[in-house]
């Protein structure tokens, strides 16, 4: 059935149906999240020698993510790798026994994203991942400085919020359709209910792989390699919080040296 | 979608190469547009149906390198793909030395579709799922559902084992046989030629839903062969089905058997229909080796070929059609 982005069939009665999402989106959006990752990193290199230097990692260390939010991270992060991997293996013609590693994977991120909604609600400084009308005003005005995060951080961690949430619940209603330990599939939801599923799915698979490809990007661009150092040991330096953060808005505690 | 009686053939470029180098040459240029074509006894069907629309065929069987059963010097033999089941149940050195194979071959179908069907189409024959031979879009056509485990679905003729989304099953009698002769299929390309054991030749859905073996684009089958290590063991082949000809199994079953005084050295088995691959099983043979054929070690075996097995809603027959048919080997 035609093809744009949205793929069509027939169901059982003749009638047409969304089949999910066309998957020749996955190349347009690989490649366009190469080409403006490339021009970024061109754009970055012109401009590097006008930058201040970069801020030292030596002297006191203060905590910008707890241990237990360090995992949750990695853990999120390796799950959605896996998951992007194994959906996108079938697609691209890879014949590996994909569908278990990926609903066990799918699982993973939903049991870690629950937990981290909670901590956050309850354990965690929610406010300071609030984005208000006033973090707008942030990229234009090199004066304001964030408090925790960065009105892109902001960004970034909502929209994977957004898309994360989406995939997880039409994967679950994915999950609900083939056999698992758990139970026997009844493969009974209306074709075009499952189309719709599959279409959302799709759609924010392909939002997921672009997201994970800028995200990995910035976090090892030099000048933000001191937040990937920040979720794999915890801490940036003084003079680091200080260059990017205003105080003001973000006091964080002093870390612990072991 | 349905067939109907009021069209026509579609529009199909028929490609006919008498030699090897131009029929992979072909293969190659066409790739997944180039349907390849031998007996067309699963081809036709596809065609008439209108459930598959190729827009160019390669036909195989006029490359003489392909066809014709040769004497290997480990005893054992080797068969081009494109040879017909009638040459290959009809032939002397296959009865003599493979009579597995020989049997197997006479129970495909029915005479008419053994002198034009040929030993590669009957092992790279798509899956007979009725809802998917039908043209709906299921998981193996590319959809995101499957119609025969549904609660309405009809499959009495599918899977008890591997299924992963897709139910269906292996409709071959020679791929279970060439399974249990340690048979390797070798496949050739524009790129060079690599051989495959038959047990690895097919794959089930779980590695992939769409296609039934791990041939790519561009690949063709050309030989099958036989080692000679089976050659004149004690065979079993039994086809079960709704009538004696001209249908596909509800479950086959092939078994070689080494025996000395009575002793069981070392078995082969592979059960045909309850998988979308041949199923070996490996525990009944493990179980087999080193003990007295008997009546009694058919008995104790036989459940074991069926453990792990998850049926549907209307096959739940198949587990003892299976035993009985493991039973009815091992006793021989």
């Amino acid at each position: 059935m035609g093809e744009g982005i949205v793929r069509y069939k027939r169901d059982v009665w003749g009638e047409e149906v969304i089949l999910g999402v066309s998957w020749d989106l996955l190349w347009v959006v690989a490649v366009a999240v190469l080409v403006l990752l490339a021009a970024h990193a061109i754009i970055m290199a012109a401009l590097a020698n006008r930058k201040m230097d970069k801020p030292s990692a030596d002297g006191r260390r203060v905590l910008r993510h707890e241990t237990i939010d360090r995992l949750f991270h990695w853990i999120m992060a390796i799950s959605i790798l896996v998951l992007i991997f194994t959906g996108v293996a079938p697609i691209i013609g890879l014949r590996i026994v994909w569908l278990d590693i990926h609903w066990i994977s799918g699982l993973i991120l939903t049991f870690v994203v629950i937990f981290h909604i909670i901590r956050s609600l309850f354990w965690q400084d929610f406010k300071s991942m609030i984005l208000g009308p006033r973090d707008f005003a942030e990229p234009f005005d090199s004066s304001r400085k964030p408090g925790k995060y960065s009105f892109e951080q902001k960004g970034m961690h909502w929209t994977v919020t957004v898309v994360a949430l989406l995939v997880i619940v039409t994967g679950l209603l994915m999950f609900m359709q083939i056999d698992t330990p758990f139970w026997d599939r009844t493969n009974s939801m209306p074709e075009d209910q499952l189309g719709l599923v599959f279409l959302l799915h799709g759609l924010s698979t392909l939002a997921l792989v672009a997201l994970a490809a800028t995200h990995i990007y910035f976090a090892l661009r030099p000048e933000k390699l001191f937040y990937t150092r920040s979720m794999i040991s915890g801490w940036i330096s003084e003079e680091e919080m200080t260059a990017n953060h205003d105080p003001g808005k973000w006091s964080p505690q002093e870390k612990e040296t072991s | 979608m349905v067939a109907t009686s009021n069209d026509v053939m579609p529009d199909i470029e028929l490609y006919q190469p008498t030699d090897a180098t131009n029929a992979l040459a072909l293969a190659n240029t066409l790739g997944r547009d180039g349907w390849l074509l031998a007996g067309g006894q699963d081809t036709f069907g596809w065609l008439k149906d209108r459930n598959k629309s190729p827009s160019a065929m390669i036909e195989l069987t006029q490359v003489d390198a392909w066809k014709g059963i040769r004497e290997a010097a480990d005893g054992g033999i080797e068969i081009g793909a494109v040879t017909t089941l009638t040459e290959i149940a009809d032939d002397p050195l296959v009865q003599s030395r493979f009579g597995l194979l020989a049997t197997a071959a006479g129970k495909v179908a029915s005479p008419q579709i053994r002198n034009v069907g040929t030993l590669g189409g009957n092992l790279i024959q798509d899956t007979r799922c009725w809802y998917y031979r039908r043209g709906l879009s299921c998981y193996r056509a590319g959809g995101n559902t499957c119609y025969a485990d549904s609660p309405e679905g009809l499959n009495r003729e599918h899977a008890l084992f591997g299924s992963s989304r897709c139910v269906a099953v292996s409709p071959s009698d020679t791929a279970p046989t060439l399974v249990a002769l340690d048979a390797t299929m070798v496949v050739a390309s524009e790129g060079g030629q690599r051989a495959i054991p038959a047990q690895d030749f097919f794959i089930g859905p779980a590695r992939d839903i769409i296609n039934m073996t791990v041939l790519n684009a561009g690949e063709v089958l050309t030989h099958v062969r036989i080692p000679g290590t089976w050659a004149n063991a004690e065979f079993y082949f039994e086809k079960v089905a709704d009538r004696n000809v001209w249908d596909f199994a509800l479950v086959n079953i092939a078994a070689a058997i080494k025996t000395a005084n009575g002793v069981i050295e070392d078995a082969r088995l592979a059960c045909g229909a309850v998988e979308c691959v041949p199923r070996r099983l490996q525990t009944v043979e493990n179980a087999l080796r080193g003990q007295q054929r008997s009546e009694q070690l058919a008995e104790q075996v036989a459940t074991l070929a069926t453990e792990g097995a998850q049926p549907l809603n209307y096959n739940h027959f198949k587990i003892p059609l299976m035993q009985n048919l493991v039973k009815r080997a091992v006793r021989g």
